[in-house]
């Protein structure tokens, strides 16, 4: 048996370090992605990321078999009992839905993978001219994602960033979807008002609105749909609750109003605007007048070609009114400066031909090695350091949780080249000279030492600018490169100076 | 012929032609600059700019479409607006189109499908579109990164070797891999992306690695004569080029499927690595050669 060298031992833990870090499952498992705060399954104790083993005694392996448990168990309609056994705890409650809770089956590594392998929408907006400080970008970030969640979108990710001008910008990465009204959700500034006359009632937000009813069907739904010009139109409705403050100005201001003809109705009709374009107007019925009432209900109505296309269109509107309504405002009007919609099919195809590129270029090195030195075991050795340094630049992506984008996986293929070529230094200095060489091996690998970390130097001082330049969209280059090289020169290099003093001994 | 000879003779020739071998490199330097400077004077941009650099939209849309005509029809609305096709190199059959204008992308998009007949949505196509002020500042700003990229590299540089002629040879060699593809890139008319910017910023760090090879060797290695010096870096530095040349060149051949600003990223490596080959093997060798004959170097 060979004994091997401490810098091969290092090698060998980081290699499993890093392999526990990307874990791959070689089975699926069903994870909660998501409860709501304050719902009965999040009092019960279920939080994100457990694993749900079953649903009322039936074994969940799948998506498919969660929504089946689900759709069987809720059919009825009517409250039923909900057994769910997650992480190895039993959680028993009553419900008439379970839409409070998420799901997703948990991917097979750990890896992340970016919008340009798995598709999904990159937005990178900037407040239309007012320059931001730190703490408004921060702000900025905390409202667009609270806003997207309100949303029901999943998997975003929204970050702040800064250009080598100072500029701030805020880059929002929705994956998977790519939908137009996310888009505008982005991109609007959000600001509901509630007038009567040209008094506002109550705005959009925390400071006048306690709670919007949403996935509750008894105070929030599509109330019915008619033929339209030009196909149908749906109605929708939901309730609102005001604070007291917002509740008493209502009181006040419908106080001095008098009924119209019906007399079922106030002379005025309350204006719903949203960022001061008027969306609906409700009329207020007559026994409101100078009531100091805490739930409202506003209505509004999504159209469509077809019926089902104007029930989902209402669904939308009503979606949207309801993430206004609750995160309220921003201060100001936002610009997306660079949007990319990139389709989930063309990066599965993108992530298919990376594959094919990394086994590509994996056969032609290792050839060109094997042609060279016509020895097996240093090609080996060669492959074995090149597998390593994507193995744990990979690991420690998924450690990191960096999402890999196009960029990130060039710096990884850029990584490996720089590897190889430091491989060949190693290899000539250690082996090929040795026979007209008169200088120790000592000496020789000094010197290698020297063009090594020469290389790594140069590299890192190249990539550094990029993690600046451009609103940091080049950073995953940089990052990946930088990641790479140091595996290489800390860990793999080292490790392959070993080996081939003993395959040489 | 036994060796030995070989290498005598490869010695006495080396010696006396190294200086004007020198002026090989630099007549290319020379054009290459200067072909630069026309462009820039009649363009008033150092290289074209895709919609990524210059503001505008960049639609991939999948599928076999005719694209001469789709790109005249566009052309009546869209004026700088330029339609490519991705082929499968070995069926030669067409995969996808690339539609570029400086146009917005809900212009640009129905358009191309009022044109086409069909639907673009998620399913089918990549759409790319960048703010004109933001891609501007994106453009200048990956140049600044450029150039203080370039700072940083000479730094390390001065640092490592601590002599000036050798260390400034480097940084000539590493100037030349940058202007050398610049010149092709124009002269082909190919649009950067910020990709490409990417990829020149790795060059400046990839294309050192033979220069400071043949540096320590021909500086740090007490045996054997320079030329000696020379010749055993030229055969490690030449494998490590003709390596890289042979994953990079495939990776921008073969694999059609990539996206576009991906794909330059390697086309621009290759180019890089070629002139590499020139700049270190004739220009720096034969600077540090001088150098070495000048220091009694041996």
């Amino acid at each position: 048996m060979v004994k091997l060298t401490l810098r091969i031992y290092i090698l060998i833990i980081v290699l499993i370090l890093a392999l526990l870090m990307i874990s791959p499952k070689f089975t699926t498992s069903i994870i909660v992605k998501e409860v709501k705060t304050n719902s009965t399954s999040y009092n019960q104790g279920i939080r994100a990321g457990m694993v749900i083993q079953e649903f009322n005694s039936k074994p969940i392996k799948s998506i498919e078999d969660y929504t089946s448990a689900v759709t069987e168990t809720f059919s009825s309609g009517s409250e039923s009992r909900v057994e769910i056994k997650a992480d190895n705890q039993d959680f028993v409650f009553f419900a008439t839905n379970i839409s409070e809770i998420n799901v997703e089956s948990e991917p097979s590594t750990k890896i992340k993978t970016g919008l340009d392998l798995s598709g999904g929408i990159r937005a990178v907006l900037k407040p239309a001219n007012v320059s931001l400080s730190d703490s408004d970008i921060q702000d900025l970030v905390d409202i667009t994602s609270q806003r997207l969640n309100a949303f029901g979108v999943k998997d975003i990710s929204v970050r702040s960033t800064k250009d080598l001008q100072g500029n701030n910008f805020m880059v929002v990465e929705v994956a998977g979807a790519s939908s137009k009204d996310i888009i505008d959700l982005l991109g609007s500034q959000g600001k509901f008002e509630a007038k009567i006359g040209n008094q506002t009632v109550f705005e959009g937000g925390n400071k006048d609105i306690s709670d919007v009813c949403r996935s509750d069907a008894s105070c929030s739904a599509v109330t019915g749909c008619f033929p339209a010009e030009g196909g149908y139109a749906c109605n929708f409705q939901f309730a609102v609750y005001l604070r007291e403050e917002a509740a008493k100005k209502h009181a006040d201001i419908t106080r001095n109003l008098s009924l119209d003809q019906t007399g079922k109705y106030l002379s005025e009709k309350l204006y719903l605007y949203v960022d001061n374009n008027e969306v609906d107007s409700l009329l207020i019925s007559s026994g409101l007048r100078g009531q100091t009432t805490t739930q409202i209900s506003i209505q509004g109505s999504g159209s469509g070609v077809t019926q089902d296309e104007a029930v989902k269109q209402a669904r939308i509107q009503m979606n949207k009114l309801q993430t206004i309504l609750l995160t309220g405002s921003l201060p100001y009007k936002l610009e997306i400066v660079k949007l990319d919609t990139i389709s989930p099919t063309l990066g599965k195809e993108f992530s298919r031909s990376i594959f094919l590129l990394g086994i590509l270029v994996f056969i032609i090195v290792s050839l060109a090695i094997f042609v060279k030195y016509r020895k097996i075991k240093i090609t080996l050795a060669v492959i074995l350091t090149m597998f390593s340094e994507v193995f744990i630049t990979l690991g420690i992506a998924a450690l990191i949780k960096w999402n890999l984008d196009a960029p990130s996986i060039a710096g990884i293929i850029a990584g490996i080249g720089t590897g190889v070529n430091d491989q060949i230094v190693i290899i000539d200095e250690s082996v090929s000279d040795k026979a007209n060489n008169s200088s120790s091996i000592k000496e020789r690998i000094k010197r290698a030492l020297f063009i090594i970390v020469g290389a790594f130097l140069t590299i890192v001082a190249a990539m550094i600018p990029l993690f600046w330049a451009g609103a940091g969209l080049l950073r995953g280059f940089a990052l990946t490169t930088i990641i790479g090289v140091s595996v290489g020169i800390l860990v793999t290099r080292p490790a392959f100076a070993d080996m081939l003093k003993k395959i040489e001994a | 012929m036994s060796l030995e000879q070989q290498n005598t003779h490869h010695k006495n020739w080396y010696d006396k032609y190294y200086k004007a071998l020198l002026l090989i490199p630099i007549a290319i330097l020379l054009i290459s600059l200067i072909y630069l400077i026309g462009f820039y004077k009649s363009t008033g941009n150092l290289f074209l700019r895709d919609s990524s650099l210059s503001g505008g939209t960049t639609i991939t849309l999948q599928g076999d479409y005719d694209h001469l005509e789709l790109e005249s029809r566009l052309k009546e609305t869209f004026k700088d607006v330029r339609v490519r096709t991705i082929s499968d190199r070995s069926t030669s059959k067409n995969l996808a189109l690339i539609i570029d204008s400086s146009a917005n992308s809900e212009e640009l998009k129905s358009s191309v499908e009022n044109i086409l007949g069909i639907k673009i949505d998620e399913k089918n196509a990549n759409i790319e579109f960048s703010g004109a002020s933001l891609s501007n500042s994106f453009y200048k700003q990956l140049i600044i990164a450029l150039i203080i990229s370039f700072i940083l590299m000479s730094c390390v540089i001065f640092f490592l070797f601590r002599t000036f002629i050798p260390s400034l040879a480097v940084i000539f060699a590493a100037f030349a891999d940058i202007i050398m593809p610049l010149a092709v890139i124009n002269y082909f008319g190919i649009a950067v992306s910020a990709a490409g910017i990417a990829a020149f910023l790795m060059l400046i760090g990839y294309s050192v690695d033979t220069d400071i090879l043949l540096t320590t060797r021909v500086l740090k290695k007490k045996e054997g004569t320079v030329n000696d010096r020379i010749y055993s870096s030229f055969k490690t530095g030449m494998f490590m080029t003709i390596t890289a040349l042979l994953a990079v060149i495939p990776a921008f051949v073969l694999v059609t499927t990539l996206p576009d600003s991906f794909r330059q990223i390697f086309l621009i490596l290759s180019l890089g690595l070629f002139a590499d080959i020139v700049n270190t093997w004739l220009t720096n060798a034969s600077i540090i050669k001088w150098y070495a004959v000048k220091k009694r170097l041996s």
